[in-house]
């Protein structure tokens, strides 16, 4: 157990290549990949967004801490599907149609996986029927919808609408942020949910999930 | 119009008195080409196409006419080529969402299979497109050309490939700039560029046909973290080479110009902020204060520095490193509250920004709501001088012109009132 500890220090720290050897020789030896996900990816990421709450990391500690996860998870992906086990459960992410913008998206999506999530990221400048054939094909439970700019906030609004229009509305629930979203907007629009950090937008994934 | 300028220092000099305006003067107190066109036609000003002189966020250019209607104060003295590395020259008409507008000679543009609008560095259709605008949307962000990079191997150099020494052809178009904005009577806020630090606006080299060094966003803001020897020797070539240029500018220029947009580096996120103070005295202000050190001891200008959100654990370092002015003052993000901040810095530093919020009310308020925002604005920010009213940033396409112009009365009433 020792050993495995230096992945969960390689993820705060944001060193992908020792996170990425830690996973290795842990897969060598035998250490079952829920049990790397779940005894350490994910309580290390839960500190990172603990340590980004409280302002000891920002932008650059978390963009780095997401990449060295990523390093790990993507050893481990191919075998969790493989074996069938299930993630906390299923998103679909993107920036709203008309808006490029995808740091904060990103960083959402990292800390997502990081809660033992599968992440579907569509990128940026999403149409809403990209988000509708997740559903429909992934089996994607949870949408998240990023925007950074005030004019692109309506996409939000319309996303949600083109989802009702297809029947899927009810399927999913539907978490909004970024900079200029507030908890007004995410109600008028008719989200189930307003994310203010990455670290509030797993936790709200993980009340809709019962995690 | 000399009173403008007069109104100007007073305010910057923290002088009790009207508070001045300015829109237009830089590429982060502009107003989108759409609304402009609205403006024109509001206050019933000649018909014709607005010019983008600002292609990235498609700011249009506030024509002699517009500016007086609008009583605005400051006037911009622009650098040779925008950001996509042409000049705003030999201008062409463009329809844009609907809109007929003219853009440069060189904007030129392909659509994709999305129907995307793409732009291109230097107006070179052989290049790839460094600008991207979604289809049916209103500006272009920059697309990120990252070539691949060996993490280890790393050459500071290829990240100072803009740094270069002014030519004498652009000496020449800044003397003839700054001699017609000085010529307005306004105050004059010079846009040089060359000390822009890491702005992540600037960081994926939207004006360069093949940029090499670090370029993608992301790639950049860990490099904050963990490539630091990296970015100092970036940001210490920045340093040496602008005010290099700084200098030769000075001597053309002279005391036309009232103050410097030395970089629009982005510190704050709405609720928080993109690094520590730590991490911004280690990295970035050494830099700031030579710029700004250099400025003071050197000319008479003024020394502008804008950052959008959350900055309040920032301002203390802003000043500190010489900084006269901070724009845009998003007293939407947190901890920015304008009694707060006036109460706090209003002794040290000039507010220019702050007088409206563009992300709620200016777009989606009503003419009441932004009318009662800007008038307590004025009166926190303006108490004592040392406040120019600007929004909060550029305002954004679809801002109801009533909004716009419930703003500008808003400031007239305010005035007239003291």
């Amino acid at each position: 157990m020792a050993e495995l500890n230096r992945l969960n220090q390689a993820i705060l720290e944001g060193d992908a290549k020792t996170a990425a050897a830690v996973t290795r020789e842990a897969l060598d030896g035998g250490v079952d990949p829920v049990v790397l996900i779940q005894k350490h990816m994910v309580p290390a990421m839960d500190e990172v967004g603990r340590l980004y709450e409280a302002e000891e990391y920002f932008v650059p500690e978390l963009l780095l801490a997401a990449r060295a996860m990523k390093a790990s998870l993507e050893l481990l992906r191919p075998l969790l599907a493989a074996s069938g086990a299930e993630p906390a459960g299923r998103v679909v992410i993107g920036t709203v149609k008309g808006d490029l913008h995808d740091i904060g998206k990103n960083l959402v999506g990292s800390m997502l996986e990081g809660g033992g999530f599968e992440v579907i990221d569509l990128g940026a400048d999403v149409a809403p029927d990209k988000f509708i054939e997740a559903i429909q094909t992934r089996g994607a439970r949870i949408v998240c919808l990023s925007a950074l700019l005030t004019v692109t906030m309506p996409s939000m609004k319309k996303t949600i609408e083109a989802l009702k229009e297809a029947g899927v509305r009810d399927q999913v629930k539907v978490l909004v942020g970024g900079a200029p979203v507030t908890p007004q907007f995410a109600e008028e629009i008719g989200a189930d949910g307003y994310g203010e950090t990455a670290n509030a937008a797993v936790a709200l994934a993980r009340r809709f999930s019962g995690v | 119009m000399q009173e403008s300028r007069a109104r100007v220092v007073a305010a910057i000099e923290k002088r009790p008195g009207p508070v001045p305006v300015d829109f237009g003067s830089t590429a982060v107190t502009g107003v989108h080409v759409s609304v402009v066109a609205a403006l024109r036609e509001h206050f019933g000003l000649a018909k014709a196409p607005v010019k983008v002189h600002e292609p990235l966020q498609m700011l249009g250019w506030l024509d002699e006419d517009l500016k007086r209607a609008m009583g605005v104060d400051v006037e911009g003295a622009f650098r040779a080529k925008n950001g996509f590395g042409f000049a705003n020259e030999g201008w062409k008409e463009w329809s844009f969402n609907g809109l007929d507008v003219l853009v440069p000679g060189q904007f030129n543009t392909t659509v994709d299979t999305n129907g995307d609008i793409l732009l291109y560095p230097e107006g070179d259709l052989q290049a790839a497109p460094s600008g991207r605008m979604p289809r049916g949307f209103h500006f272009f962000d920059a697309i990120i050309r990252q070539n691949h990079f060996d993490p280890e191997d790393l050459d500071p150099e290829d990240n100072c490939e803009e740094f270069q020494a002014i030519s004498e052809r652009d000496l020449e178009y800044l003397e003839r700039e700054t001699a017609r904005a000085e010529a307005t009577g306004r105050f004059v806020i010079a846009n040089f560029g060359g000390t822009s630090f890491g702005d992540i606006a600037r960081v994926p080299a939207t004006h360069m046909k093949d940029p090499r060094g670090i370029r993608d966003v992301t790639e950049w803001y860990i490099s904050l973290r963990s490539r630091r020897d990296y970015v100092h020797a970036v940001f210490e070539r920045e340093c040496e080479v602008g005010i290099a240029n700084l200098e030769r500018i000075h001597e053309r220029v002279g005391a036309r110009v009232g103050a410097l947009m030395v970089c629009g580096t982005d510190f704050g996120t709405q609720t928080s902020a993109f690094c520590s103070k730590a991490t911004f005295d280690e990295l970035w202000l050494p830099y700031y204060r030579r710029v700004c050190e250099w400025v003071h001891e050197n000319t008479n200008w003024k020394c502008f520095k804008h950052s959008c959100g959350s900055v309040d654990r920032f301002i203390p370092s802003f000043i500190e490193a010489g900084f006269d002015i901070l724009n845009p003052v998003q007293c939407s993000a947190a901890g920015m509250e304008a009694e707060h901040l006036k109460r706090e810095y209003g002794g040290r530093i000039v507010f220019w920004g702050g007088g409206v919020d563009t992300q709620h009310t200016l777009p989606f308020g009503t003419p009441a709501e932004v009318r009662e925002q800007v008038l307590s604005r004025c009166e926190v920010f303006g108490r004592d001088g040392g406040f120019v009213f600007n929004s909060i940033h550029n305002i954004q396409a679809g801002t109801p012109v009533a909004n716009v112009v419930a703003m500008l009365d808003a400031v007239r009433e305010f005035n007239g009132r003291s």
